[in-house]
């Protein structure tokens, strides 16, 4: 009896219990996230902060000389034959556009690989720090003893740039080569690429190869809007997309990526 | 099971059970707290929720281990923290399995399960379940808000919109046990009205959550629509003509809310508002609760596919 006399403002009671728990829980979480307390320096966080300050000496990138690419993807099979990349998923392909109506008409190529950010949201949602900057070189790596295989990092991966592999379940994705640039060879891609169109060295020396052609030439990166940084310039890239499709003066544009999934996203 | 997207049946399964799970038990501990962790009507149906709530999160959580390929890696989560939404959601997860399994544990009828020691253990575990459910409820919804290269996720709304969802289920298998197992003789007064009353609780409770998820996602669809560029896009595939259309406007709008909306306030108003009695049939608590569920599900099928299948526009 007694609990039915209480009945009238029984749902004004609940809410008002929830309201209690969800400021508790916003305490809880808020006191997790804060810098310095025990879960944040349970991780090196603080170490990487550091070091992001200090000055870079090496950080790996790449220009590429849209102007000199003939879309013959020598890189992408020389990708595949050094890393063994399982059939339908790639480390780097070159994507066509094309656009236009008869007779004025275009074509242009655009190689694709990991574009080894600045500010990489892969790094970001990896929860088992399996998803790596390394710091000597500025190279996005995957420990692939550690990736378990969420997925997460392609979801956040604003360049499509990352697959699960699917012989060896872990997710991958170009790494620059890491075993030919450590040992001063160039990445496989740019070693291979017949006319000169991917260049690679180090964008924080002033005097590299690739310093020089950024300091020169008018440069843009992908999805700049993403907040990313790429490491990854092009030269004379054409941006037009399949959504240009409503611009009244294209009208026709057809983008074949040459990946299993055959729309960019 | 691939559907051609990263994330398939079994992550849009999981993120339904856990999310119901953990409201379950958010519901069903903020209900005992409000009753003043005793016996009574609150009690009643806080019992249902912390035996049937542990249920969802365990088969959600091992569904998503086995979706990763080889099980065992997934400890490895376990050996760093980080400020990924996805490893602040698994330690969540983790501490809140424990919690919720110890909190059914003390709902089961032990000799002297209705002593003063009991119910006090009861009371303390429930003030912790309360914010670890909400947290597990809330995290899904931040893990697929935090990247701009999905455009449809990238909001803080879905967070609000999965913890919504998330406590409205859980209220819903509250209402679908209750109609299953309770057993009742209408025919006794006290009996009739302590069933009727505590149903009331649920039932109106439960619109009131509906109502605000109806609100959230037409905020999500209002903000999207008013924008320009890759949000705008994305949100086009759940508009009219869009691929996932059918599916948000038939199942989880209608289905999922309004239908059992309207039919719940249609018994919940005259006690609302002018004090009059709140009699539902045993079959309108399983069949409301059941479309509740099946909505809620399909709402986590079509946001976590809709974010999958649009990207950013341009290049
Ligand atoms: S391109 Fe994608 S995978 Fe590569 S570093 Fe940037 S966000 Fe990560
Ligand atoms: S799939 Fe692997 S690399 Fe990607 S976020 Fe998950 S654990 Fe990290």
């Amino acid at each position: 009896m007694k609990e039915q006399d209480k009945m009238p403002d029984d749902r004004r009671g609940f809410v008002m219990a929830l309201g209690g728990a969800i400021a508790t829980a916003f305490a809880a979480i808020g006191s997790m996230l804060l810098p310095g307390s025990a879960a944040a320096s349970l991780t090196d966080d603080e170490d990487e902060h550091d070091s992001e300050e200090a000055v870079v000496e090496v950080q790996y990138g790449m220009v590429i000389d849209v102007r000199r690419c003939i879309g013959c993807h020598a890189c992408t099979v020389a990708c595949k034959s050094e890393f063994d990349v399982p059939p339908g998923v790639n480390r780097s392909w070159v994507e066509y556009t094309e656009k236009g109506q008869y007779p004025n008409v275009g074509r242009s190529f655009l190689p694709r690989l990991c574009n080894h950010c600045s500010e990489p949201l892969c790094v970001d949602v990896c929860p088992t720090n399996a998803t790596y900057r390394r710091d000597q070189d500025g190279i996005i790596a995957v420990d692939h003893g550690v990736c378990i295989a969420c997925k997460y990092c392609m979801h956040a991966c604003p360049y499509d740039a990352r697959f699960l592999d699917p012989v060896n379940e872990w997710v991958d994705k170009c790494d620059f080569c890491i075993h030919r640039v450590s040992k001063g060879l160039a990445p496989s891609c740019v070693n291979t690429c017949v006319g000169g169109a991917r260049i690679f060295g180090n964008l924080a020396d002033p005097d590299s190869a690739v310093s020089k052609l950024i300091a020169r030439h008018r440069v843009s990166v992908l999805r700049s809007e993403m907040g990313t940084f790429p490491n990854v310039y092009y030269i004379d890239a054409d941006f037009t997309d399949e959504v240009d499709r409503r611009r009244p003066e294209l009208r026709e544009v057809r983008v074949i990526t040459h990946r299993r999934h055959k729309e960019r996203t | 099971m691939h559907l051609g997207t990263p994330w398939g049946l079994e992550v849009i399964l999981y993120l339904f059970l856990a999310g119901m799970g953990a409201g379950t038990i958010t519901a069903s501990a903020s209900m005992l707290l409000r009753g003043g962790g005793g016996d009574g009507q609150y009690f009643s149906i806080a019992r249902y929720g912390a035996l049937v709530g542990p249920f969802p999160v365990v088969i959600g959580t091992v569904l998503l281990i086995f979706e990763l390929g080889r099980p065992f890696r997934a400890l490895n989560l376990y050996k760093v923290i980080n400020l990924s939404p996805m490893s602040l959601g698994s330690w969540f997860l983790a501490f809140f399995i424990v919690i919720s399994i110890l909190y059914a544990l003390l709902f089961l009828p032990w000799p002297n399960w209705h002593g003063e020691r009991m119910s006090s253990w009861r009371r303390r575990i429930a003030w912790i379940c309360v914010p670890s459910g909400l947290s597990v409820a809330i995290y899904t919804g931040v893990l697929l808000g935090a990247m701009p290269a999905r455009p449809f996720w990238n909001s803080p709304i879905i967070a609000m919109l999965f913890m919504i969802s998330a406590i409205s289920t859980g209220m819903a298998l509250i209402i679908f046990t209750r109609a299953l197992f309770y057993k009742v003789h209408l025919d006794v007064p006290t009996e009739e009205r302590s069933w009727h009353g505590s149903g009331y609780v649920l039932a109106a409770t439960d619109v009131l959550l509906i109502g605000f998820e109806l609100l959230v996602l037409f905020l999500l669809l209002m903000f999207a629509h008013l924008t320009v560029g890759s949000v705008k896009y994305a949100v086009e595939i759940i508009l009219p003509g869009g691929e996932l259309a059918v599916l948000f406007w038939g199942g989880v709008v209608l289905l999922g809310l309004v239908i059992p909306g309207v039919i719940e306030m249609f018994f919940v108003a005259p006690k609302l508002l002018y004090g009059g009695h709140y009699t539902a049939p045993r079959s309108i608590d399983i069949v409301v609760p059941l479309a509740v569920m099946v909505g809620g599900y399909l709402l986590r099928y079509v946001i976590v596919m809709a974010g999958q299948l649009t990207g950013p526009v341009g290049l």
